[in-house]
């Protein structure tokens, strides 16, 4: 389960500070399929990233799983984000020097497993985002769409109990946006990952069982499926 | 995901980038190993040439006449260098001895008159401890009372040519003036200029005779037949069995302001060398600032997968590290190449540089001479200096906070 307790985020710019989260209190549980929505500047990317043991809040605590982890270590953190959570971004941040089935695997190369357990575990993986016959190719030779789906594998390889993805329909088309956010859900219940992802998208909000809406750093409101 | 395959592939990410890099290593490192081989070999052929024509490894004076030797102060001589060479060539250690008596002459054709250096040699052992009879490459070497020999430079100053008779004219010791007519048997190359282009060669009965010091010689030189590091050991002897009368001199002493000229020439070479690194290693520099900017992003990716800062420290280390190894290897294959060329063909300067010497007893055609030691450490200083820099750009990246990373365009 997550919890954020008054989480509050300033951002400074020269002298001057700039507000982006105002004391989000908020709990997702295990297994929930929840977005984050609100328009740009709301403090959706940056929840997520404190969440995600990315960013520091100014004040306020974040318990992964009853774990305090504002105040971790860089290399703990880096533990945590290694084996507990998984990342999909925007730009789906794939190693451009590295093939599909090489960035599925980086994941697993920080954890000690036997090679034939991380080959298994990387292909079932792609083949799970339909990606089976594109083992060897390299960003540049896949759409969007299949970039997505190897960002997808990648955050799930190592099998996390928590899913952070930041508007990963953002650079998209509807239609591969929509298989993505089916793939994603699909995933959410065939694995019990817990996924919260952040959007501006109607499309994602409509898949999502759990709606948070955020405006000014605040949560404004929230609805469940 | 190996960290050393993703270095490496990095690494041919921008080719052109990586090898002008790389090749900026190249050419600093292949300069420094041809320089150090030319240097090297200079002045080994600088010592060899001291030592072979010159001084022999050990010289005996009588007491005081060293510190005035460039006046040639004839009446401090060695008075009984028989007995002398005897007691010496007794020693443990040493090998033979010979003497010469040193002598300020000039030289005549019949038309034109040259200042030289006059050398009285112990025909019988003068091979024994020196390369002269060696060195012949006209003629043949001193084999009666009544002739010379000359450096072919000298000779070829002087217009003469072998069997042809010059004179040589000297004050002797009470200051009276004596002439010799002496014909030409032999015309030396030896590669030092003082015996190439500045002495006379003569039996040292002869040199007694002009100079009214009948059996009584300058220096006696001594070749040692062990290891030359017991020089200096072996000369404690000599002295010690000698007395104060004497004075004995190895043969860097002899030359200490040549080793002073060899020790700046180094010193100089060093800051080349440095400043040629400091070239390369700011093109490294620059290679990797712009591979670490622009890869802030990925490395907050990275960052996010759980790698750490170490991790991504060490992937960089990788990459700077290979091009550095590359870039050193290929500067020391070439330096090398050169230096095999330095070292078996060499370099003649003799036509750009005519009679210039440098102030070094070395010929115009400068022979290499690789430094194995030199190689090795070229190539770890390269690979050595492109991790260093490395780290500069490549430490403050590890450290953004991966959010930061992540936004950072």
């Amino acid at each position: 389960m997550i919890e954020t307790i008054d989480l509050q985020k300033d951002y400074k710019v020269g002298k001057m500070l700039y507000p982006a989260l105002h004391g989000i209190n908020l709990k997702i549980l295990d297994c929930e399929f929840t977005a984050l929505a609100g328009p740009s500047g709301s403090g959706k990317t940056t929840l997520l990233n404190i969440i995600g043991c990315l960013d520091i809040p100014t004040e306020g605590e974040v318990l992964l799983n009853g774990k305090a982890t504002t105040r971790l270590t860089a290399r703990e953190k880096s533990e945590l984000r290694k084996k507990e959570i998984g990342f999909i971004f925007q730009t789906f941040n794939l190693i451009p020097v590295l093939t599909a089935y090489e960035n599925v695997e980086i994941p697993l190369a920080l954890l000690n497993l036997p090679r034939e357990e991380k080959e298994k575990r990387v292909v079932s993986m792609l083949k799970e985002v339909g990606l089976g016959d594109y083992l060897k190719r390299r960003p540049n030779e896949m759409s969007g769409g299949q970039q997505q789906r190897v960002a997808i594998a990648r955050s799930l390889v190592k099998d996390p109990k928590l899913v952070l993805a930041d508007e990963p329909t953002a650079n998209l088309d509807s239609a591969t946006a929509r298989e993505i956010l089916i793939l994603m859900k699909d995933l959410n219940e065939k694995f019990q990952t817990t996924f919260v992802f952040s959007t501006h998208d109607r499309l994602v909000m409509e898949y999502a069982r759990r709606l948070v809406n955020l405006r000014d750093g605040r949560i404004e409101s929230e609805q469940s499926k | 995901m190996k960290l050393f395959v993703m270095a490496g592939r990095n690494v041919f990410r921008h080719t052109r980038r990586s090898v002008i890099t790389a090749l900026a290593i190249s050419v600093g490192l292949m300069a420094m190993i041809a320089m150090d081989t030319l240097i090297n070999g200079a002045d080994k052929q600088g010592e060899k040439n001291i030592v072979d024509f010159e001084t022999g490894q050990l010289e005996i004076f009588a007491k005081g006449y060293y510190r005035e030797e460039g006046a040639f102060p004839l009446d401090t001589v060695i008075k009984q260098p028989d007995s002398l060479a005897a007691i010496i060539r007794k020693i443990p250690g040493v090998k033979t001895a010979t003497g010469r008596l040193k002598f300020p002459a000039r030289l005549n054709n019949g038309e034109d008159e040259l200042p030289v250096m006059g050398i009285g040699i112990d025909r019988a052992n003068e091979g024994s401890v020196f390369a002269t009879p060696r060195a012949v490459i006209v003629g043949k070497f001193l084999a009666a009372t009544d002739e010379i020999v000359i450096g072919a430079e000298l000779a070829g100053d002087l217009k003469v040519k072998v069997d042809d008779v010059l004179t040589v004219l000297v004050r002797d010791r009470n200051g009276t003036y004596n002439a010799f007519d002496l014909s030409v048997r032999g015309l030396l190359s030896t590669g030092h200029p003082l015996l190439d282009r500045n002495a006379v060669l003569m039996d040292l009965e002869t040199a007694q005779r002009l100079m009214a010091l009948l059996g009584q010689i300058t220096e006696l030189c001594v070749t040692t037949a062990d290891d030359p590091k017991r020089i200096a050991a072996i000369k404690a002897e000599i002295l010690h069995r000698i007395g104060p009368a004497y004075e004995v001199y190895a043969w860097d002493e002899l030359n200490a302001a040549i080793f002073r000229i060899m020790g700046m020439k180094r010193l100089f070479h060093f800051l080349v060398a440095l400043a040629v690194l400091i070239i390369a290693a700011i093109g490294i520099i620059n290679t990797m600032l712009m591979a670490v900017m622009e890869r802030v992003p990925e490395i907050g990716t990275l960052k996010a997968l759980g790698f750490s800062n170490r991790a991504i420290v060490m992937m960089f280390l990788y990459e700077g590290g290979l091009i550095g190894a590359i870039g050193s290897f290929v500067g020391t294959s070439v330096g090398l190449i050169i230096s095999i060329y330095l070292s078996t063909v060499g370099l003649d300067f003799s036509r750009k540089l005519g009679n210039a010497d440098f102030n070094m007893p070395m010929k115009m055609v400068f022979r290499g001479e690789i430094n194995p030691a030199t190689v090795l450490l070229v190539f770890a200083f390269g690979v050595a200096i492109s991790l260093l820099v490395t780290l500069i750009p490549v430490r403050r990246a590890a450290k953004l906070e991966p959010a930061d990373a992540l936004r950072h365009v």
